[in-house]
């Protein structure tokens, strides 16, 4: 369903150090590159005549905790002049600083540090690196998959203080995990 | 334009987390100069749920209920995308029956959406009228969708591969009813509204975006047609079965709030003109692919065909995600709605993330806001529509 146009394109015209590899497939082409080179390989798709990208759709961040550099900061791109997407993924770990395309995008603002809140990867010379989603007081980062879906504190209203207390929390139920294949017994032959 | 002089007192108002607009909870740290804003901070978070690790850890049928809960007013969409996902990854065909339930509903829930805009809209400016006279129609869409799904608000409808139920007998008339019913409300807001004096002095040249801007700050939906920029992922994007009507994008040039209000009217317009024909050509047949609800290990597609619909219960559905990515979009009301996926080989998704519309284009207000006066606030963020369940998920 994609236009192939732009990848195509800057599969041919990027120089090879910036692009650590690319894949095409149905659902959408990516692009790997390296920290380094994310700013000017942004700037190059969307200021380049025949890769007009210029909307910033979503950066997304993705964590893998089995690899060694665990987190995976993804840019989904689209070029409304050639109706196309691109993906460009960079790989980063808890300490990596990654540039922030602010300045490119603007709407990428928000969605740095919403990457920065949920997963903890930080720009360099972000104009406004603060939380977004979490509470005001909030330790840890929600989407590294180390944090359990519960959480680890609870709030509740503390009359005597008057005001909203974080407490550890108190499950009364265990936290009950639905890995199944079926509800129902696998069929032996169908 | 006038420089603050430190001599002057700046004052900073809160326009809390609570206010009676039904914008929800989004807190404004407004800095004012008497009557003049110098600038807003808009504070996100308070709606927090949670909804994409959650999303990690249910499988996609046993997720469905959450979807509805983002855009807790276009319903229908957020189903939609959920489901489209799923499917585009595994190769799924959806029935050509199923695919015109869905375009109808969808339109359906579009018109609804764009009505409970319209409402809180005209409320904030200050015109209550409209707002009960949105219900009365909203009503009848809520009417409907309970005769075809079983709930008003939060359907748990849509399925990989189809819907869950086909639509019961008579609903097609009395949905071809509604049409005729609301085309001439339409008119009738028309005639209240469009060429009333005072709103077009309250919403004429308030919040001006330029259409080079528009794109460059991520906007979608009415936003970027309002700015003469006719994108509208229906026509782009080819998906469902909107090729087989007739039907206009409705855009306007100017970029002012008014302007986004006459093309959410024109859209609404055009829905009804595309249910229209939806209800007059939609085919017979099935109205789910069962043969997704298996495993790819376990088929056996004798039974799940249309002929044995009856003989017991469908199976339970369960679906395996391939180990891919992909990034699915629809177009909602509020703009473009996106989910990323990326697939573990196992029924839950290893990463599930919400492009929600609301949240991008609500960057842009601190931009919009800034030389205008207090009372325009409410203008503008009324015209951007957002709804804070999916900006804040």
């Amino acid at each position: 369903m994609d236009n192939q146009f732009i990848f195509k394109y800057s599969w041919e015209t990027l120089p090879k150090k910036w692009v650590k590899k690319m894949e095409r497939s149905e659902h959408g082409n990516r692009l790997d590159t390296n920290s380094d080179y994310l700013f000017q390989l942004l700037c190059f798709l969307k200021l380049h005549t025949y890769t007009r990208v210029q909307v910033s759709i979503d950066i997304c961040g993705v964590d893998y905790p089995s690899r060694k550099r665990r987190f995976e900061v993804i840019y989904n791109l689209l070029s409304t002049r050639y109706n196309s997407r691109i993906r460009v993924q960079i790989s980063a770990d808890e300490v990596t600083r990654i540039s922030p395309v602010v300045s490119l995008f603007p709407s990428a603002g928000r969605w740095e540090r919403e990457v920065w809140d949920m997963f903890g990867v930080s720009s360099i010379n972000h104009p406004d690196l603060r939380r977004i989603s979490t509470d005001y007081g909030f330790e840890g980062h929600p989407l590294r998959k180390d944090l359990p879906l519960s959480g680890y504190v609870e709030v509740r209203y503390d009359d005597p203080e008057k005001r909203v207390v974080s407490e550890p929390i108190e499950m009364t139920q265990e936290f009950r995990y639905f890995d199944f294949a079926s509800p129902w017994e696998q069929r032996s032959d169908g | 334009m006038n420089v603050p002089s430190p001599k002057k007192d700046l004052m900073i108002v809160n326009m809390g987390p609570q206010h009676p607009s039904m914008h929800g909870v989004l807190r404004l740290i407004v800095t004012l100069d008497g009557e003049d804003v110098i600038d807003c901070e808009p504070i996100l978070g308070y709606l927090h749920r949670g909804m994409e690790k959650i999303g990690e850890n249910r499988t996609i049928i046993q997720y469905l209920p959450y979807v509805t809960r983002w855009d807790y007013l276009a319903t229908m969409f957020t189903e939609a995308i959920t489901v489209n996902g799923p499917e585009q990854l595994g190769n799924i065909q959806v029935p050509k029956r199923a695919s015109y339930i869905r375009v109808i509903l969808l339109e359906l829930s579009r018109i609804a959406s764009h009505l409970l805009w319209l409402g809180p809209f005209m409320a904030d400016i200050g015109a209550q009228t409209p707002f009960f006279y949105i219900f009365r129609e909203r009503e009848l869409v809520y009417d409907l969708f309970e005769a075809a799904t079983g709930m008003r608000m939060m359907h748990n409808f849509f399925r990989i591969g189809g819907v869950a139920a086909d639509l019961p007998h008579g609903w097609i008339d009395k949905c071809l009813d509604f049409c005729d019913y609301f085309l001439t409300r339409v008119t009738e807001y028309q005639k209240l509204i469009t060429r009333n004096p005072i709103f077009l002095e309250r919403v004429e040249g308030v919040g001006i975006v330029g259409a080079e801007e528009a794109i460059n700050w991520g906007l979608s939906g009415p936003m970027l047609r309002a700015s003469g920029v006719q994108w509208d992922l229906r026509k782009v994007d080819h998906y469902e079965s909107y090729d087989e009507f007739d039907w206009e994008v409705p855009w306007q040039k100017e970029g002012d709030s008014l302007a986004r209000y006459l093309v959410r009217i024109g859209e609404m317009t055009e829905s009804i003109k595309i249910i229209q024909q939806a209800l007059e050509r939609i085919p017979g047949g099935p109205y789910e692919n069962l043969e997704t609800r298996h495993f790819d290990r376990e088929r056996d597609p004798e039974w799940d065909d249309f002929e044995y619909r009856f003989i017991s219960k469908k199976t339970s559905p369960t679906f395996e995600l391939p180990k891919q990515e992909l990034y699915v979009r629809v177009e909602a009301p509020k703009g473009e709605l996106g989910i990323f996926l990326i697939g573990d080989q196992s029924s839950f998704p290893w990463r599930w993330k919400i492009r929600p519309p609301g949240f991008i284009n609500l960057q842009i207000l601190p931009q919009l806001i800034k030389r205008m006066k207090l009372a325009d606030i409410m203008t503008i963020l009324g015209s951007i529509d957002i709804i804070m369940g999916e900006v804040d998920r």
